[in-house]
């Protein structure tokens, strides 16, 4: 039994598949489900111009997620509290995870680039290290 | 094949769209890639550097730095001038002091390479430092705004050492400099009543007024020994409230900039690095990038302490305004084009403004990450 669940999702195909999976456990477990979406914005940016464009794509897709999780909640009948930060992945669900006191933490696969897995470390590794609660993969 | 100029245009933008690809492939600034990709083209497969070449890396330069400077908040630097103006100064010139001192102590560089090594190694990348801030949402506080108009007082600080440092102390500077300082005040008000008279056109008549500026003060710059960026950062500043509230007229000229001329500049940057600099050069490109880092922890991180940052955040404050790219390798450019630094010492330069964008921001990234909690977005 979990008692504060927390799902990362990123948009992606394998963020939504850990959203219906977390819903599911959140049904079973009759507890609150919370969300938690990243806005990622370019590293080594040249001018504040990129920044504020990434952030407006984010936004927009950010926006269409959030509509499209709550009424995939709604549909399974779970009480959804979603919230978008912008920042590094791991860190920012890791800090999310920890405000919530989290007890299970439910993420799909979530990729860089393969450049950045290599220099700075794969976000379902660092999650998995990092995060105050049990992990949940979901691929 | 490069005599025939449509051919040699297909090149150039085609490393251009390639660079634009890869950037987006790995999350990572297009400029950045350009430079590379431009080392790569320049040492392979030769990338001649023809005078329209020059021209549009040249223009693109200047759209780049006037952009720049159309990125300050005024109104933010004017209610922060003490603490954002004392940081930035700091910011500014301690990298500024040390990288010469060191290019002319410790390398034996006569002092007007120093000086080129002293202003390519001072700069910070606002627009690190403003990605950070978004994200930590600290760009919504005053400490986060102080910080953000810190760094466009070093940018700043850059400018006007490129500008100055190296013009001719004639009459003729004291009349550039007036016709500047004219234009500074002036424009504010005559600007957005010039956009509104003419309208949104396509014929761009409100580009063509700002170009018609930055092409006649850089013109009076250059023959005054200055150079074209120094202007064109101060008229950006001007014109920057009246950006901040019509936005569209800067996104067109960005539009322009990336499109076709900020790559022919980046690429030429890049071009001109020399491989076998890069092997000789290791231990200076080191040096430099070290002594960079050094002399902006000895004057950022105890101003950090100062407004109560706690170790991590301050560290990792320190680390991102270590950053910086475009104000330093149009400094190190402008050693290389006016013959002041030769091709060994410009790549040596380059690199090293090239490794202040990456490692500090790799290792802010990697070991020093603000246990703040992300700041929540409204999308």
């Amino acid at each position: 039994m979990f008692k504060r669940i927390v799902v990362a999702n990123d948009g992606s195909e394998g963020g939504f598949k850990a959203l219906a999976l977390a819903c599911d456990i959140a049904k079973r477990d009759g507890t609150a489900l919370h969300m938690i979406s990243v806005e990622v914005l370019p590293n080594m940016p040249a001018s504040i111009d990129e920044v504020i464009e990434a952030k407006t794509d984010e936004n927009h897709k950010f926006h269409d997620v959030l509509a499209k999780a709550r009424d995939i909640a709604k549909k399974k009948g779970v009480k959804l509290d979603a919230e978008v930060v912008a920042g590094h992945a791991a860190s920012a669900i890791v800090a999310y995870a920890k405000a919530h006191k989290a007890d299970l933490l439910v993420v799909g696969f979530m990729g860089h680039s393969a450049l950045y897995e290599r220099i700075i470390g794969g976000t379902a590794d660092r999650l998995v290290r990092l995060a105050p609660c049990p992990v949940l993969v979901v691929k | 094949m490069m005599d025939n100029i449509w051919l040699a245009s297909a090149v150039w933008i085609g490393l251009a769209l390639a660079s634009s690809l890869i950037s987006i492939r790995l999350a990572l600034s297009v400029a950045l890639i350009e430079i590379v990709v431009g080392a790569f083209g320049g040492n392979l497969i030769g990338l001649p550097l023809t005078p329209w070449v020059n021209y549009l890396a040249g223009f693109g330069a200047i759209l780049l730095t006037f952009l720049a400077g159309a990125e300050v908040d005024m109104a933010v630097v004017r209610r922060n001038l003490g603490a954002s103006f004392g940081i930035g100064f700091v910011s500014f010139l301690l990298p500024y002091l040390g990288c010469m001192l060191a290019a002319r102590y410790l390398l034996g560089w006569p002092w007007p390479q120093a000086q080129i090594a002293g202003i390519s190694l001072s700069t910070t990348s606002v627009a690190v430092v403003y990605a950070v801030m978004v994200e930590t949402g600290l760009n919504k506080t005053e400490l986060g705004k102080i910080i953000l108009a810190a760094c466009f007082i070093t940018d700043l600080g850059t400018v006007l050492a490129l500008g100055i440092v190296f013009a001719s102390f004639t009459i003729w500077l004291l009349a550039f400099a007036a016709a500047t300082i004219v234009m500074v005040i002036l424009l504010p008000k005559v600007g957005p009543w010039f956009f509104a008279w003419v309208g949104q056109r396509v014929s761009e008549p409100e580009i063509k007024f700002l170009l018609l500026i930055l092409f006649a003060l850089g013109g009076f710059a250059t023959a005054v020994g200055s150079e074209a960026v120094l202007p064109a950062y101060l008229i950006g500043m001007a014109l920057a409230p009246a950006f901040q509230h019509d936005p569209e007229l800067p996104h067109r000229m960005r539009v322009i900039a990336f499109a076709v001329l900020t790559p022919f500049y980046f690429l030429k940057a890049g071009s001109l690095v020399e491989v076998n600099a890069l092997v000789t050069g290791a231990g200076l490109i080191a040096l430099f990038l070290g002594m960079k880092m050094a002399t902006k922890f000895v004057g950022i991180l105890p101003l950090t302490r100062y407004y109560r940052f706690d170790k991590r955040e301050g560290m990792y404050t320190t680390l991102l305004m270590s950053t910086g790219l475009t104000f330093g390798s149009i400094s190190a450019l402008y050693g290389l084009t006016n013959h002041i630094i030769d091709q060994e010492q410009y790549t040596v330069l380059l690199t090293a403004v090239i490794g202040s964008a990456v490692v500090p921001t790799v290792i802010a990234q990697k070991w020093f990450l603000p246990k703040i909690a992300p700041a929540k977005q409204e999308v």
